[in-house]
């Protein structure tokens, strides 16, 4: 208890007689608070807590120890150590399941299109988040509408449109789709970003004479980088791992992304025997760069995520 | 979905200011790309999807207006109506199990010790290409796999076929359930933070058991986060697309037993399965039957949830 209220102060253990005595109440010690956090139900879930955590880490540990091993070793004992570091999984991946050729194109598409989804939709969600007109108040709905339209709608549509101009099969296409598609999220994120910025700054630098235009790349963008950055690490991530689209649009191996290539990879085993091994090295290809950014940006992540719920 | 956007742009007075004035100038280049991109990449491809819907169309050649036909046609095979079962199975199922989950986690972890790590561990799966857990699912449940293994020791001789047609769609919404429950667990424990934890004194001295203090306290203080989650998973859920195309992968044919399509599965196989001719009109039929599905579901939930918000 930090700073208990008179109210509070007065229901201290020793003169509980205000509130209604419940039936379990005299016959433990400590605090009323601190013994409703010692019962035996929360106990197991703390355990069952533990025993996820201890689990997710020992899968993620058990696929790259995989990773460097052959596939017979794999099969005959999935819970074996590596004997000698198998780096020819990776190297066969990289080569036959063509991932080297398919993590460049990722990293290219990945970035490209998050970067420039941040830069047309800061500016965006500035104007939105900041001037109130009925044209705002509009085009503000018109953006989130977009949040509930499901991919498979506009893939057909899509694919017929960029086939007609030659962007088919093409990671430009891609990068295009990827920045529409990123619109409504990014823009719904970013003005619910922008309303928590105080509106004094940039009265000030509007009164010392700063254009408008001076005043957000000036005032407001360096203010905003936190929130601009969480908007593009989410957006680094769905397009990472973004499937659909890129096997609708993509046809030639030469162009796939990783999820594409994996898909591939995993079909193509079902036919010439599978090469668990490679698998795993293909998984780690597609996971391990996820992880190495978690571990440097987890807590803007998931505070980022809840920027535009409600309150 | 309008009220998603809950909070209002700070009010002006009647009078607009000169600095406000001269903002609205910059309407045009500042908000101008985002609205191209967006009304081109998504709204214009939506309402083309609507137009295709209503013709026969193999994806070259002349389309044949059809009107509203390609909808009673998509609606009455029987491997839509599998598929569109499947994604409310997901929806309803899936999603009231992920949401118990997390609430009972949030019950657990509010003042657990190593709050940060479990919960980063657990949402981590998020950050995980669903085709990973399809893949490894593959790997972990195949005849000679980990988990026959594990069994073996155990007397189990003959272990379930888990990759079978019947079993692959219960192992698919395990699945869902074990890597999306991290993620809503993330965001429900954002709004638990946020209630002052004077309030969970004044339960526990009430004599709030865990169940009470969930219902009276933590349920109606965050319930704004719950609508927005429950709102976010129905829009995520009728996307689900990947998990289940790797399974027809390490099933061998390519596509998926159909035991376990989901809509946007059947949109995609329709339009570009490569194996029949292309039916781009019955394709985006299905999509638009599901958007209007997801649009009614949405608004009736938003209405359902409808509460007055809880200043504290």
């Amino acid at each position: 208890m930090t700073s208990p209220t008179p109210a509070l102060a007065a229901a201290e253990p020793g003169t509980v007689r205000q509130s209604p005595p419940p039936p379990r109440r005299r016959r433990s010690r400590g605090s009323p608070a601190s013994r409703a956090e010692r019962n035996p139900l929360r106990m197991v879930l703390v355990g069952v807590l533990w025993l996820a955590v201890a689990l997710g880490i020992a899968l993620l540990f058990w696929i790259i120890v995989q990773s460097l091993r052959d596939t017979r070793s794999i099969l005959a004992e999935p819970f074996g150590m590596p004997t000698s570091l198998e780096f020819e999984n990776w190297s066969r991946a990289w080569t036959v399941g063509d991932f080297g050729r398919a993590a460049w194109n990722s990293a290219w598409v990945t970035l490209v299109s998050s970067g420039l989804t941040v830069v047309v939709a800061a500016p965006a969600a500035y104007y939105l988040g900041r001037v109130d007109t009925p044209v705002t108040r509009f085009l503000s709905n018109y953006f989130v509408l977009g949040l509930g339209i499901p991919a498979q709608v506009i893939m057909i549509p899509l694919f017929v449109m960029l086939s007609r101009l030659y962007l088919t099969n093409s990671l430009i296409g891609l990068n295009l789709v990827y920045i529409g598609i990123s619109m409504p999220f990014t823009v719904f994120l970013l003005i619910s970003f922008f309303r928590t910025l105080p509106v004094e700054l940039e009265e000030a630098a509007a009164i010392d004479g700063t254009s408008p235009l001076g005043t957000m790349m000036r005032i407001i963008m360096p203010l905003a980088k936190g929130g601009i950055m969480t908007a593009f690490i989410l957006q680094v991530i769905s397009h990472w791992n973004e499937t659909l689209m890129a096997m609708t649009l993509l046809s030639s191996t030469d162009k796939y992304t990783l999820p594409v290539a994996l898909i591939g990879f995993v079909q193509q085993q079902t036919y010439s025997g599978a090469d668990w091994g490679g698998l795993f090295a293909g998984i780690c290809i597609v996971v391990l760069p996820m992880l190495i950014m978690f571990l440097f940006v987890s807590r803007r992540l998931t505070e980022g995520l809840t920027v535009g719920m409600g309150k | 979905m309008t009220a998603l956007l809950s909070q209002r742009p700070v009010r002006r007075p009647r009078g607009v200011s000169l600095i406000e004035a001269q903002k609205r100038k910059l309407f045009l280049p500042l908000v101008g790309p985002a609205f191209l991109f967006y009304t081109l990449l998504v709204v214009v491809p939506s309402a083309a999807a609507l137009w295709i819907s209503f013709h026969r169309w193999p994806g070259a050649g002349p389309m044949e207006f059809v009107g509203l036909r390609n909808y009673p046609r998509v609606a009455k095979d029987p491997l839509f109506q599998q598929a569109f079962l499947n994604t409310m199975l997901i929806l309803v199922v899936v999603g009231v199990t992920i949401f118990v989950l997390a609430f009972a986690m949030s019950l657990v972890l509010r003042n657990m010790w190593g709050k940060g790590t479990v919960r980063a561990v657990i949402f981590f799966p998020h950050l995980v290409n669903a085709l990973v857990f399809g893949a490894l699912a593959g790997f972990i449940f195949n005849p000679g796999g980990l988990v026959n293994t594990l069994l073996r020791p155990f007397g189990v001789t003959e272990p379930p076929a888990w990759l079978a047609q019947d079993n692959i769609f219960v192992l698919i919404m395990v699945t869902l359930v074990l890597t999306h429950t991290g993620y809503f667990t993330t965001i429900l424990m954002a709004g638990v933070d946020r209630i002052p934890p004077d309030y969970f004194e004044v339960a526990s001295l009430a004599g709030c058991n865990a169940i009470q203090r969930l219902r009276y306290v933590i349920i109606p203080l965050t319930w704004e986060v719950f609508a927005t989650c429950a709102v976010l998973w129905t829009i995520s859920s009728v996307k689900i697309f990947e998990l289940i195309w790797v399974f027809g992968g390490s099933s061998g044919v390519g596509i998926p037993p159909t035991s376990s399509w989901t809509a946007a599965v059947y949109t995609y196989v329709t339009a570009f399965s490569g194996q029949s001719v292309p039916a781009y009109g019955a394709a985006t039929a299905s999509a638009i039957i599901s958007l209007v599905t997801v649009s009614i579901i949405v608004l009736l939930m938003r209405r359902i949830m409808r509460r007055d918000a809880i200043q504290y």
